[in-house]
């Protein structure tokens, strides 16, 4: 069954659709929002992404997007996250400035993602959307709300930047 | 690795149960329906008074159709942001509505012949009050049967 026929069950009010929405899409909006944020506030923020897309649901006119319109949702619940993290941390260095506790950032990660968790919000972003997630440029350039120049451009600067930052960590292309 | 969700997807949705709740969307009606309904008919009663009031009366009827209005507006936040209105639930809250705005309209209009109001002014409010009810409906089943039309198309698809 296709994910637009399941969006147009579940705009018609069959839970069981809804149901079956939420078990396929998941696991991919988990790890977007996971390659994101750390592993504390991922399951947090999946649930506010995906209260958004039920109460957002029934308003959808382009049911064929449901997968660009749902990663729009979780990345604007992503940003409004880091937007609030970087305020307390505005906050707190302001106050503190060696309130930084090193422990926090011991998290067990494969290599790739640790080298992903370490690129800029933006290039990130554009990287899981487009290999994680396989999204076009078209897509993440709608997801983003950026042309799809700026998306290639983040694109290469987010390659170049991973393949840097393994290369020093050991790893030969 | 050890990177996995913690919440499994039937947790997911037990979670989200709150937010698609029959009540929830029964409450938010109801608030959006009666406020409306309530305020047409303070409003009514207020401006269908035959002499001048008195400045405490004015306050009060001014108050109650505030508090009415009150209510619909958090009936319409509620259906707007909080509560999803699917379609078919759509096509039952604008039936509610409708009947609602009608009954709400006779009232009026019998309050408002007995203390010898406008013959015309009353009816043809009457008649814009039904008249958006009445739009949502009509709106609420084409969009219904437009879902149904493209669930049908979308369904024969997935057979072939």
């Amino acid at each position: 069954m296709t994910d637009e026929l399941l969006v147009v069950r579940a705009q018609l009010g069959e839970r069981a659709a809804l149901a079956e929405l939420v078990h396929r899409w998941r696991l991919p909006v988990w790890t977007y929002v996971r390659r994101m944020l750390d592993a504390g506030r991922a399951d947090d923020v999946t649930q506010d992404v995906w209260l958004a897309v039920v109460r957002g649901l029934p308003r959808l006119r382009e049911t064929d997007r449901f997968k660009q319109w749902l990663f729009t949702i979780a990345r604007r619940s992503v940003t409004d996250c880091l937007r609030a993290e970087y305020a307390r941390a505005a906050v707190v260095s302001h106050g503190e400035p060696d309130a930084e506790d090193p422990g926090d950032a011991v998290v067990e990660r494969t290599e790739l993602v640790a080298a992903l968790s370490g690129l800029p919000v933006l290039e990130r972003e554009v990287l899981v959307l487009f290999y994680l997630e396989d999204l076009s440029v078209q897509d993440c350039a709608q997801i983003c709300q950026v042309p799809t120049g700026t998306v290639k451009s983040r694109l290469n600067r987010a390659r170049r930047m991973l393949r840097e930052h393994l290369e020093e960590k050991g790893y030969r292309s | 690795m050890t990177d996995e969700p913690r919440l499994s997807a039937q947790q997911l949705i037990e979670r989200l149960q709150p937010a698609l709740s029959p009540w929830a969307r029964v409450r938010a009606v109801t608030a959006l329906v009666v406020g409306l309904a309530g305020a047409a008919f303070v409003a009514a009663l207020w401006w269908t008074e035959p002499g001048p009031l008195p400045g405490r009366t004015q306050w009060a009827f001014a108050l109650f159709t505030v508090f009415c209005l009150a209510w619909a507006c958090y009936g319409t936040w509620l259906l707007s942001r909080r509560v999803p209105l699917f379609a078919a639930e759509h096509v039952v809250a604008a039936w509610l509505g409708l009947a609602a705005a009608i009954g709400t309209t006779a009232l009026v209009v019998t309050v408002a012949v007995q203390r010898g109001a406008h013959p015309v002014g009353v009816p043809a409010i009457g008649v814009l009050v039904v008249a958006l009810p009445a739009v949502l409906l009509v709106r609420a089943r084409a969009r219904r049967a437009a879902l149904l039309r493209r669930k049908r198309e979308l369904a024969g698809g997935d057979q072939r």
